[in-house]
């Protein structure tokens, strides 16, 4: 035991003391952040500078109720944009994005000559062609430099749209007030049988795929770090200096225990990082986020991490040890990442549908169940049956797997020279 | 006391019979040899010894009882394949050493710093292993056996890849540990580095002792039969095979073993005949030379 817990503590502070992983943990959130909310920030930024509109309609009301809709639309998404820079970062004050309408009434063909000249001029960002014939046809003109801005098309698709209805309910002699309490939002209030709110599920969506995303990587990379740690000794042949104090199963146990507390070190950096600062400061995010993040949620976490990681990382501790190069290992590697490939694959079906066939047989195979009923857990609990079902097979096939890899590892790091074939480690099996 | 005693001890790897009924033991504070050929079985041996393998069949006693882990706190290896993990600091890697041997730390950290002191490499202790020389490696591989004190020091090829200043260094280490009461077991194929420290020797070939004793009683055995010649001109009279039974020739000399009851007198007559003889000295035989012979007498 004393020789397990050497080995392990040499283990984790080599591995703790180095750059690259100080790097690794400040990195990865950073690259995490950037990928989720970097696409949003880039497609935002169109609608960041003041825009001048242009609406040609065939009277001067239809042009206002078009022009008070898309100011509507503006401010709404202007506020929603507000709400979420105050809530998540706070950075100074962003260019308010503002719009401003001009209503014409002159439907000729030379004035919208002369507006697209004025658009090309940049004088004007977009020119709204509703006139009566386009309004009844519901086919309306929009002309823009700026035509990929998806965001700018649906605003200006939903005040045409909403304008149409208001003129239309008008026609039939409703009043603003009226009208405006047609329109007005609904909020819908999700809940299951006990009567529980549930939580958005966009954001169960995003957190449980973050979170599932961090337990593959984790598994992977801690897994292919046990390998190298084998590797390195085989190659440095530092194996029999080893080998004359520590026997096979203490180092291969050691190994596994001081890379996978290193796992558990960054992630748990991670988790106080994002518990600390993240979300007390995501104000609206915030209900939402800790009821998805509940400490029952966390403890599974580590439960399967701590599984996952070490079928795996055994695994390929068996590997490190039958190859005598990282060309080598790199073969073997990828039958080993196969069922986690699997298991991401699976991933979005396993969200959409937590109850299908293919969900519950992908969360009880041990090779993918860390990941999808970690996954299922996230997204709704499943019975518990199912659960404690899961985690029996993967302990069982972990112990069963310790076993015979020990058995590869004892032999396969006094063997150097070409790589073992299949037969051969059989054989292997049977005289150690 | 014997220190180590193998009794009929086997081990085979699939079909290849690496260590075949090999017996020898080794009394406490000897330097005994364990010598042969290049795939001999002597690294198998070894590695039986420390529990590394487990033999198939026959006794190994350490220290006067049957093998067990703890009696591993007592016993120094230098493996044949050297290595230290390369990222790891100096004083961190030997501390981590001595601890797995049983140290503690502090005890460990100490004796690091004094042995270093001792081997003038006292300035690496903070360096990483990767930046330096082999030689200064090879030193620090030397200290991690030594660390804690063993009572008996394996030693597997310990000779090879060192320069000579270092060698004579080694040499000295160990002549001060023979001293101080400790076994030494040294095993190599080159026979002639360890042939003036060894008390005895085991001679194996495949796997097999061809010839064990103290290291006087076998040379004894074979009395002084060699002559040294240097000469110059013709060396016709190698060739005359009722006196000369085999020669090795070196270069700057040659080494005859004399045929069956041959004379020496009588090949100095013959060979100063035709070339001038600068040098014509009665040897006992090498290590080597015995070994050549022992081995060909039963391979053939």
């Amino acid at each position: 035991m004393r020789n397990i817990w050497l080995i392990a503590r040499r283990e984790y502070l080599e591995r703790v003391r180095t750059r690259s992983f100080m790097i690794m943990t400040v990195l990865t959130p950073l690259l995490m952040a950037a990928l989720t909310v970097g696409p949003g920030l880039l497609a935002a930024r169109v609608s960041h500078h003041s825009r001048h509109m242009v609406v040609v309609a065939s009277d001067q009301q239809t042009g206002n109720t078009i022009k008070e809709q898309l100011i509507h639309e503006n401010d709404q998404s202007r506020q929603s944009e507000e709400a979420a820079r105050k809530s998540s970062m706070k950075r100074g004050p962003q260019p308010q994005p503002e719009i401003t309408v001009d209503v014409d009434t002159n439907v000729s063909a030379e004035h919208r000559a002369e507006l697209v000249q004025k658009l090309q001029n940049k004088e004007v960002d977009g020119v709204i062609w509703a006139p009566e014939e386009a309004l009844k046809s519901r086919e309306i003109p929009f002309i823009t430099r700026d035509t990929s801005s998806f965001i700018e098309t649906a605003e200006v698709q939903a005040s045409l749209k909403q304008s149409i209805s208001r003129h239309a309910l008008q026609a039939r002699g409703l009043n603003e007030q009226e009208i405006d309490g047609i329109f007005q939002p609904v909020k819908l209030d999700v809940q299951d049988a006990a009567g529980n709110g549930a939580a958005n599920p966009q954001i169960v969506l995003i957190t449980s795929v973050v979170l599932v995303m961090i337990l593959y990587m984790s598994v992977l990379m801690y897994g292919i770090n046990v390998m190298r740690a084998v590797l390195e000794e085989k190659t440095s042949r530092i194996m029999e200096v080893m080998l004359s104090v520590a026997q096979a199963k203490e180092m291969m146990a050691g190994k596994i225990l001081g890379v996978g507390a290193v796992g558990l070190t960054q992630i748990g950096i991670w988790a106080a990082v994002a518990l600390a600062y993240i979300v007390p400061n995501a104000m609206a995010l915030r209900g939402q986020l800790k009821t998805m993040l509940s400490p029952g949620l966390l403890i599974w976490f580590a439960v399967f991490y701590l599984l996952g990681y070490t079928l795996y990382s055994t695994i390929y501790a068996a590997i490190g040890s039958m190859v005598n190069s990282e060309q080598e290992a790199q073969q073997l590697q990828f039958v080993a990442i196969l069922p986690l490939i699997a298991a991401v694959a699976v991933m979005i079906g396993v969200v959409e549908m937590p109850n299908s066939a293919l969900a519950i047989w992908c969360s009880l195979i041990p090779f993918t169940s860390p990941l999808i009923m970690f996954m299922r857990i996230a997204v709704q609990t499943p019975p518990l049956w199912q659960i404690a079902l899961s985690v029996v097979l993967l302990v069982g096939t972990v112990y069963a797997l310790v076993l015979l890899c020990a058995k590869i590892y004892r032999v396969g790091i006094l063997m150097y020279g070409k790589r073992p074939t299949l037969p051969e480690i059989m054989k292997w099996l049977k005289y150690a | 006391m014997q220190t180590i005693e193998l009794m009929h001890v086997r081990k085979s790897y699939d079909q290849f019979v690496a260590v075949d009924d090999l017996s020898f033991a080794i009394a406490e504070g000897s330097v005994f040899g364990l010598l042969g050929p290049n795939g001999a079985g002597k690294t198998s041996t070894i590695r039986m010894m420390i529990g590394i393998t487990a033999p198939d069949s026959g006794e190994i006693n350490v220290f006067g009882k049957p093998f067990e882990r703890k009696s591993l706190h007592k016993i120094g290896y230098l493996p044949e394949e050297r290595g230290l993990y390369k990222k790891m600091k100096v004083l961190d890697q030997l501390v981590f050493l001595g601890e797995l041997h049983g140290m503690q730390a502090a005890d460990a950290r100490k004796k690091a710093t004094e042995w270093c002191a001792r081997l003038e490499i006292s300035e690496k202790l903070d360096k990483k292993v990767e930046e330096l020389s082999k030689g200064m490696q090879q030193k620090i591989q030397f200290i991690a056996a030594l660390l804690h004190d063993p009572e008996f020091i394996i030693m597997d090829e310990p000779f090879f890849g060192l320069d000579p200043v270092n060698a004579g260094l080694l040499k000295d280490v160990m002549l001060d540990l023979k001293k101080r009461g400790r076994t030494i077991l040294f095993s190599t194929h080159r026979m002639d580095q360890v042939e003036k420290l060894c008390d005895s020797i085991c001679l194996i070939n495949r796997g097999r002792s061809v010839l064990q004793g103290p290291l006087k009683q076998v040379k004894a055995q074979y009395g002084k039969s060699n002559v040294q010649i240097e000469y110059e001109g013709s060396g016709e009279f190698l060739q005359q095979t009722q006196l000369v039974g085999s020669y090795n020739n070196y270069g700057n000399y040659v080494e005859v073993r004399l045929a069956a009851g041959a004379d020496p007198q009588q090949l100095l007559r013959a060979a100063a005949e035709r070339s001038r003889i600068s040098k014509f000295e009665l040897v006992e035989p090498s290590l080597e030379e015995i070994f050549i012979e022992v081995v060909g007498k039963n391979d053939a």
